[in-house]
């Protein structure tokens, strides 16, 4: 479910930049604002008590910009992604080999499938060794 | 003598954030409140470090986000754990307690 929600959050921040912008800042100017006020309790004059919050809170633009980055970011682990798109490559394969061994060869749509399968399991092997290349 | 704050260990606010969150939801100014709380005030934390730490949690479904009022009547953004998150913070727990167990046993070596 949580996934879900971060999937619908990336959608959102991908389509209203502005938005998510002013939200980051809403966010980030009511610590300053708490913290302005947790001094001014503390015994500092209020202008003392701001700037003491915002020295304390760091660079407020950079931390904003990566807020935003952040949330505009794609939520999902890209290796998991990778892994799961090369299972269902060999699946397909698979799925295609299982097919066309089972269908009569002397028609016309027997021979594409085989055809189909053929390049199917080329190119899910020419993927996977390029891959182990590139790890060597 | 005078106690000097320690910095935090690269990884390792991420997992501060989950524990304070684990007590209850909270905005991130109650996030920070409640690290120095549970830390005795040890623990000296750049306090706009963790919002970028928040979103990445939120981004890993660790952590959920609604608006809400606060005490002060002032609109703010609450955290909660999730439950992928309560989980994280186990694994976590145990990964810190497993590497502080090594470090001090190298630490000892004589």
């Amino acid at each position: 479910m949580s996934r879900i929600r971060a999937a619908i959050n990336f959608i959102r921040a991908r389509l209203h930049h502005d938005e998510i912008a002013r939200e980051v800042e809403t966010e980030l100017r009511f610590h300053i604002e708490m913290r302005t006020r947790a001094n001014i309790e503390a015994g500092m004059a209020p202008s003392e008590a701001r700037l003491a919050a915002q020295q304390s809170f760091g660079n407020f633009e950079q931390f904003k910009i990566s807020c935003c980055e952040i949330k505009r970011g794609f939520p999902f682990d890209l290796k998991a992604l990778r892994m799961g798109l090369y299972i269902a490559i060999a699946c397909l394969a698979g799925g295609f080999a299982l097919v066309a061994v089972n269908l009569p060869h002397h028609s016309f749509i027997g021979v594409i499938w085989q055809l189909a399968a053929i390049a199917v399991l080329m190119c899910s092997f020419l993927v996977g060794r390029r891959k182990q290349r590139q790890r060597h | 003598m005078a106690k000097s704050k320690a910095g935090l260990l690269q990884g390792t606010l991420d997992m501060l954030i989950l524990k304070a969150l684990s007590l209850g939801a909270l905005h991130g100014y109650g996030i920070g409140q409640r690290i120095a709380q549970i830390s005795g005030d040890e623990l000296k934390i750049e306090e706009g470090s963790l919002y970028p730490g928040l979103y990445r949690l939120e981004q890993r479904g660790w952590v959920q986000s609604e608006w809400d009022v606060s005490d002060n009547n002032q609109r703010a953004k609450f955290y909660k754990l999730t439950r992928a998150g309560r989980k994280q913070l186990t694994l976590e727990e145990r990964n810190w307690e497993r590497l502080a167990g090594a470090t001090m046993k190298a630490l000892r070596a004589s």
